[in-house]
């Protein structure tokens, strides 16, 4: 072999060397080129066209401009309301998610309470499960009169009626507040988990009782974790169309997304009011988004340490057990009694008869997935939207991920940056969005399946991105280098080790995409049509039939989806799953 | 015409300039050392000359053929160069065998010979029998290896090294260090090696290139940038050195008599230092100095000092002198047990003596 290295040597130039006066352009460069410009197309379509138009909207154009619109999303008393409900919802939401969260999050995180991952799970477990189902549930288990909860307490304690009305202010506040309180908790977790122990074994050594230190150390470290926890709580509570319907809409309680849907949904529809709304939610989203950044950036300097962290655990003693049942009575009521109170519905004859053997049938599943042909067509079209909202988002998130972790292309920040976007706005207000823009465009979208894709992918674009993102940083670029190196040009370096390498990750990415598009409610209420129904559609509308048990089962199916498909993710990012988790060894 | 021929490179990130118009120029089966502390320009250079970076400005040639300038540059994968990475990049999906025939497939090489050759080349790094094998399952000096034989199965002219050696631990280190010697000695293929670490760059290389703020400081084989260097930075990059400041009394074309604190030494002038000179740094290297009278058999100078200490490092004892004031290092004498306090006298070979400008000037 060396012999021949040696006649290799200086081979290299090539005979006709003197007649090649200028090096080429690299040729990667216009490929790469392509992918942006196909990229930026696409994002502009998705996204910046639909947010244009609602902003033209809501100035009154293209019939003509004018503030009537905004000034009658303040002066309408409808929409005033809508306003100040939606404020209280977000404060509500926001407290209770402090509330619960917080305790939770140091119990499971820093003591030594039994059953911590059981109630980790269970955390987990109420912030999978889609907040219209805890919805569902909770008129199952808190109906005025029906409710299984008012029955018992009746049972109990000898009410006459009620007691509980989960069609009220509270009710909402609390179902809202189960789900979205995952925030709280799962960002305070994460600090509690990377403060490091020597920080307070200094303040002990310094003669810091316990209670000191964690109301002095750990509160202040983990306290802007806390604050943004909330803020994401408080911004996630405005924007969920389902539980506010579902709930607030038979008490006559009406927030932002509930109203815009209904001054579209009159007639006529009214666009330019619905925009002016839909910026109005817009602005509290983006201040509170603002606002939460701001914290999370100060919670960096916890961040810093990294792995290899070694954190403290409070020995509780007999004080364990009212934690423990705090905890437990918490993801009872989060998630277990939400999700077993649909299985049971779903497997009774009649929701409101007493459980019994004889009340037991699997009609409700065969309903359900065989008979009811609003219920098939939701689940057919739900599985073919959220497969192909999910290979669209993951195509064009890895070509925006490349650009911004690969290359030094001007203008790649603006472009993740839109990419990013949508995480921020309303599943309602993208959707208004999606109308006004290609309700005008001679193409057969709007009313067609293709505008529910085309807010899907735009909707959870994001989340595939983001995915991308962190795969390929993960990736050292020296493993394509070392490809290009070699001699393979930049799309076979990109197709024969990129890519085989990302593969888990953008297998995560389409999952992370498909399992919010498959039970999608707050943009697919205003985008379906007769035939274009989705699975969240079925459920909603079978629930305003009063088919309980119909819709329990459609639920129970739409979490086994859900749950398998989480399960599926946690799997690929295991440890051993992912050639990403092991970079090169060093050394 | 040199084998690589690089002028004026010259390369800015957004305000930090990186190279500040490099030239070089590297004959063919040279050892080429780029050396110099991080961010000091040595990697960006080399991966410039990769084809990963566009210059500024400048160009590079390689065999008369022009391969990067400011207005585009060859594709890094049709310049026939190797590269070995930091962290090896050995493609953890692919096993070893198809981490070495990468190269092979992409040249549509016939499957026979392809067996044949990364067999050939396994078997020359030392890694037969490992073909199968993941990354994964390697250490850090086989995925070294698998790298190594990666970059010379597909017979490059040129290959470019990555600080190869600086994730390994001391030991497999040297190893490594006598075996990347011993394969550039047997293909002959031009070696351009990055580094932070002189004593590796003085072990392996035809010739050092020291880098520092994205400028070349010296150009020259081991010996000349160690004894005779450029400069003040590139003296005390290269190894420990005692800087004495002194002012010029007497001065000829290639000598200067300095003096330094109340006694004076006589030195030889560092390379390209001309005109009259006052103020200057003489720098001595510690083994150079020797303690007591006796006469060496060439020109030196002594210069009297009282012992602070003495240290026993192993192979080296190491004396602090103190001479008027000034702390002087001492490596030359293996001697130990003088009293501390004592007064010693210095013997220096002029020749060991180099006149500097002093930093700042």
């Amino acid at each position: 072999m060396m012999g021949r290295m040696q006649a290799a040597v200086g081979a290299g130039a090539s005979p006709d060397a003197q007649s090649m006066p200028a090096a080429q352009p690299a040729p990667y460069l216009s490929a790469q080129a392509l992918v942006l410009g196909v990229a930026v197309a696409v994002l502009l379509v998705l996204v910046g066209y639909p947010l244009l138009w609602l902003l033209l909207g809501a100035f009154g154009l293209p019939q003509g401009f004018g503030l009537e619109h905004l000034e009658r999303a303040f002066t309408r008393p409808q929409n005033f309301a809508a306003l100040l409900n939606t404020l209280e919802l977000a404060l509500g939401a926001g407290a209770l998610s402090i509330l619960f969260g917080v305790p939770l999050a140091w119990a499971t995180a820093r003591s030594d309470m039994p059953w911590r991952r059981l109630v980790h799970a269970l955390v987990a477990l109420s912030y999978i499960t889609p907040p219209y189902l805890t919805a569902l549930a909770y008129i199952v288990l808190l109906g005025p009169d029906a409710g299984h909860l008012n029955r018992l307490l009746r049972t109990l304690f000898g009410f006459q009626s009620g007691p509980l009305n989960i069609f009220s202010m509270p009710g909402v506040i609390f179902v809202i507040g189960i789900h979205v309180f995952a925030f709280t908790y799962f960002l305070t977790y994460s600090a509690l988990k990377s403060v490091d122990a020597s920080l307070e074994e200094s303040a002990q050594m310094l003669g810091a009782r316990p209670w000191q230190t964690t109301l002095r150390i750990n509160l202040p470290l983990v306290a802007p974790a806390i604050t943004g926890g909330a803020l994401l709580a408080a911004i996630d509570s405005m924007a969920l169309f389902g539980p506010q319907a579902i709930i607030g809409s038979p008490a006559q309680i009406v927030f932002l997304p509930t109203r815009i849907y209904a001054t579209i949904g009159g007639y006529p529809p009214r666009w330019g009011e619905a925009s002016a709304l839909s910026l109005l939610l817009v602005a509290l989203t983006v201040a509170g988004l603002a606002l939460q950044r701001g914290y999370l950036e100060r919670r960096s300097y916890i961040t810093v340490a990294g792995r290899g962290v070694r954190t403290s655990t409070a020995v509780l003693g007999a004080w364990r057990w009212p934690l423990l049942a705090y905890c437990l009575l918490l993801v009872f009521f989060s998630a277990a009694a939400p999700v077993g109170v649909l299985a049971l519905t779903a497997v009774s004859h009649s929701w409101t008869e007493p459980l019994s053997l004889a009340n037991l049938t699997l009609q409700h599943f065969y309903t359900a997935l065989f008979q009811d042909q609003v219920s098939v067509r939701g689940i057919v079209n739900s599985f073919k939207l959220a497969t192909a909202a999910a290979i669209l988002a993951v195509l064009i998130g890895a070509a925006v991920a490349y650009l911004d972790v690969r290359s030094k292309v001007r203008g790649r920040r603006l472009l993740d940056y839109l990419a990013i976007l949508p995480l921020g706005l309303p599943g309602t207000v993208m959707a208004v969005g999606i109308l006004l823009a290609f309700i005008r465009v001679p193409l057969p979208i709007y009313g067609s399946i293709a505008i529910l894709l085309i807010a899907y992918v735009a909707r959870f674009l994001p989340l595939a991105t983001r995915s991308a993102n962190a795969t390929f940083r993960q990736i050292d670029p020296s493993l394509e280098e070392a490809g290009r190196a070699t001699g393979a040009s930049w799309w076979h370096a990109v197709r024969r080790i990129l890519l085989p390498l990302a593969r888990p990750g953008l297998l995560v990415a389409f999952l992370l995409v498909f399992i919010p598009a498959f039970g999608e409610l707050s943009a697919t209420i205003l985008l379906y049509t007769g035939g274009t129904e989705t699975i969240a559609i079925a459920i909603y509308r079978l629930n305003d039939l009063g088919q309980l048990e119909v819709v329990s089962a459609l639920a129970i199916f739409t979490i086994v989806v859900v749950l398998a498909l989480t399960g599926l993710i946690s799997w690929l990012s295991g440890p051993d799953r992912s050639f990403a988790a092991a970079p090169p060894v060093r050394g | 015409m040199a084998f690589i021929d690089i002028v004026g490179i010259a390369k800015r990130f957004g305000g930090l300039s990186a190279l500040l118009g490099v030239d070089l120029a590297v004959e063919e089966r040279e050892f080429i050392t780029l050396l110099g502390p991080s961010g000091c320009g040595k990697t960006t250079m080399l991966r410039t000359l990769a084809g990963f970076l566009t210059p500024d400005a400048g160009t590079i040639k390689v065999a008369g053929r022009l391969l990067s300038s400011p207005r585009g540059v060859l594709a890094p994968e049709q310049r026939r160069m190797g590269m070995v990475f930091q962290n090896y990049a050995v493609w953890p999906h692919l096993s070893v065998f198809e981490n070495v025939a990468f190269g092979l497939r992409i040249a549509r090489v016939a499957q026979a010979e392809i067996a044949q050759r990364v067999a050939r080349v396994l078997a020359a790094v030392g890694l037969e029998g490992l073909e199968g094998r993941h990354p994964g399952q390697l250490s850090g000096g086989q995925q070294q290896r698998v790298a190594l034989a990666r970059s010379l199965v597909v017979e490059p002219t040129i290959l470019l090294l990555d600080e190869p050696l600086s994730n390994l631990d001391a030991k497999l280190r040297e190893r490594m260090r006598g075996e990347l010697k011993t394969l550039q000695r047997r293909t002959g293929i031009t070696f351009i090696h990055v580094t932070h670490d002189q004593a590796e760059a003085m072990a392996l290389s035809d010739r050092i290139v020291v880098f520092n703020q994205g400028a070349v400081q010296q150009v020259g084989t081991p010996r000349e940038v160690y004894e005779r260097p450029a400069n003040l930075f590139v003296a005390d990059f290269m190894g420990l050195v005692n800087k004495l400041p002194g002012t010029v009394i007497a001065q000829t074309a290639d000598k200067a008599r300095v003096r330094i604190g109340a006694q004076t030494l006589d030195a030889e002038l560092s390379h390209g230092l001309a005109g009259p000179l006052k103020t200057v740094t003489v720098a001595i290297r510690p083994e150079a100095i020797r303690l007591g009278t006796a006469a060496p058999d060439v020109p030196a100078n002594v210069l009297r000092g009282r012992l602070l200490e003495s240290a026993f490092l192993g192979n080296i004892v190491d004396h602090q002198v103190d001479v008027d004031g000034m702390l002087v290092r001492v490596q030359g004498d293996r001697r130990h047990g003088l009293a501390a306090g004592s007064a010693v006298a210095l013997t220096i070979a002029i020749g060991d003596c180099v006149v500097m400008r002093s930093d700042g000037d």
